[in-house]
């Protein structure tokens, strides 16, 4: 009863509190792995214990590919807000500094993601991380990237899947508008979402499982509309406004007088 | 404005990419569909057929059974044949959703067969009682089980796991039956047998997807043998054990 019990240094990584029964004397750890002795076996445990090593194979590499897919997409949007236009020195190292951790974080799911595996888990982060190399790719060379070029800035062995790379030419067009405003290069990024978009529905939509793409599409046809709008503006009235002005994507929307919409 | 689709802007081979994408997708798409319509008419044939379990004695069990190997899953084979063959051209996991559930139908109607005493071979007898492992299973739909080093159609853990609380839920229901059928012995075995099965299923550490739900249910499974064989042993019907 009065014996006073030192809590031990336990080895666990997770540094969790001791156990202990009602006495406040340390309970024995419980082996998740073995089976409770006590436990009755039938014909069928053997086989379903090596399901559950399978399963168990199958949950932990869904839960790794998970947690850096979320990793990289927060760093892939890191990038795409930094982007403008030029691109300054500073921002230019800031980037490289942010490929190179997903290429470390790439790295180690590389393995599981190879031959079968690579459609089995979904990787939403390599649609954000083209989503900033080709918006970058744009902004330097004013052209679209080719799948190729997509390929090759990967900083990993991961093969990127056709629709992957196709939704991913959507968004960064979507948003170059408000990144930049388009201000004095307003007819190329006009003209060029324009031509993004008539591509992207000409080409035939894909499905995927909850058919992703297509509302994708929808988006990106709205917003080019939007930056047509903003052309509008700076082609009737442009020259009304003091020299640097930018139109404000939320002029038009109802509220605003300032650019007449025929509705 | 003047800017068409050669504006240079676009690299030409760019939209050439994603119309060949896109083109064998939805080709893809379209036999997949086929094959899988054709696959789901013999599981509906031979579903049908296995219906009958409930309503035939044991004594004319076996002329049953041999019906749904023959007319029931013979053609599911074929079917599983035709579609192995076309889906192992694509990567595995971009398509399976399309025929995962009815790959788990043919397991489960060759699973119940087998378990009724069905499916009996040259070399090993079918039995009363038998559970084909995943292996065997493969076997009999000539396609590999499990695969890990090559990206090739085969059948799944989850779609036979799947398959098993298919055939707890049948064999619950054909419980019952059996004792309106006067054939209280099958409802004690099919009880041990969901029980084992029941067990088995705790082992396994689930996650929140499909498997864990469709296991959850077996326990209404087991629940509803259990009250089964309680009003058996309340009247003093079950069988004397020696």
């Amino acid at each position: 009863m009065s014996e006073v019990i030192v809590p031990k240094k336990k080895d666990s990584a997770m540094g969790a509190g001791v156990k202990r029964d009602y006495q406040g004397k340390e309970k024995a750890k419980r082996d998740a792995g073995a089976a409770a002795p006590d436990h009755p076996r039938n014909a069928y445990t053997s086989m379903f214990e090596s399901f559950r090593d399978e399963l168990d194979e199958h949950h932990d590499r869904r839960m790794r590919i998970g947690k850096v897919s979320r990793d990289v997409t927060a760093l892939s949007k890191k990038i795409v807000r930094k982007l403008s236009q030029p691109i300054p020195e500073r921002i230019q190292s800031e980037i490289d500094g942010r490929v190179k951790e997903i290429a470390e974080l790439l790295e180690t799911i590389q393995a599981d993601v190879q031959g079968a595996n690579r459609y089995r888990y979904p990787l939403i982060c390599l649609e954000e991380f083209v989503e900033a190399v080709s918006f970058a790719h744009y902004l330097r060379h004013q052209t679209l990237m080719t799948p190729g070029e997509a390929q090759e800035a990967l900083p990993a062995d991961i093969r990127l899947t056709a629709p992957r790379l196709r939704l991913r030419h959507l968004r960064p067009h979507g948003r170059d508008d408000a990144d930049d405003g388009g201000d004095d290069a307003k007819r190329t990024i006009l003209a060029d979402m324009q031509s993004v978009s008539s591509m992207l529905q000409i080409s035939p939509t894909l499905g995927g499982k909850t058919n992703v793409f297509a509302k994708k599409l929808d988006i990106m046809i709205e917003q080019v509309r939007k930056v047509e709008r903003l052309g509008y503006g700076v082609a009737v009235r442009g020259n009304e406004r003091p020299k640097g002005w930018m139109p404000d994507l939320n002029e038009g929307f109802g509220g605003s007088d300032d650019i007449a919409m025929a509705d | 404005m003047a800017s068409d689709n050669g504006s240079g802007m676009i690299d030409p081979a760019i939209f050439e990419y994603l119309k060949a994408h896109g083109e064998e997708e939805i080709e893809v798409g379209d036999k997949l569909h086929q094959i899988t319509a054709s696959l789901n008419r013999s599981i509906s044939t031979c579903q049908g057929l296995l219906s009958r379990i409930h309503s035939t004695p044991s004594s004319k069990l076996a002329p049953l059974l041999k019906q749904v190997e023959e007319t029931g899953i013979q053609p599911e084979i074929e079917g599983v044949g035709e579609l192995a063959q076309f889906a192992s051209k694509y990567p595995y996991y971009k398509y399976n959703h399309r025929w995962s559930r009815s790959v788990q139908n043919v397991v489960g109607t060759i699973l119940l067969t087998a378990w009724l005493g069905g499916m009996g071979t040259e070399s090993r007898p079918g039995e009363l009682g038998r559970l084909l492992t995943i292996e065997e299973i493969g076997e009999i739909l000539k396609v590999p089980v499990n695969l890990k080093d090559r990206d090739s159609f085969h059948v799944t853990i989850e779609e036979y796991l799947l398959a098993l609380t298919d055939i707890t839920e049948e064999l619950s229901r054909l419980a019952m039956n059996s004792v309106t059928l006067g054939d209280v012995a099958l409802t004690v075995r099919i009880s041990s047998f969901i029980k084992d099965l029941f067990a088995g299923f705790q082992l396994l550490n689930l996650k929140n997807d499909i498997v864990r739900k469709r296991v959850d249910a077996v326990k209404y499974h087991v629940k509803k043998v259990e009250d089964v064989i309680y009003d058996l042993s309340l009247r003093n019907l079950l069988p004397k054990t020696e």
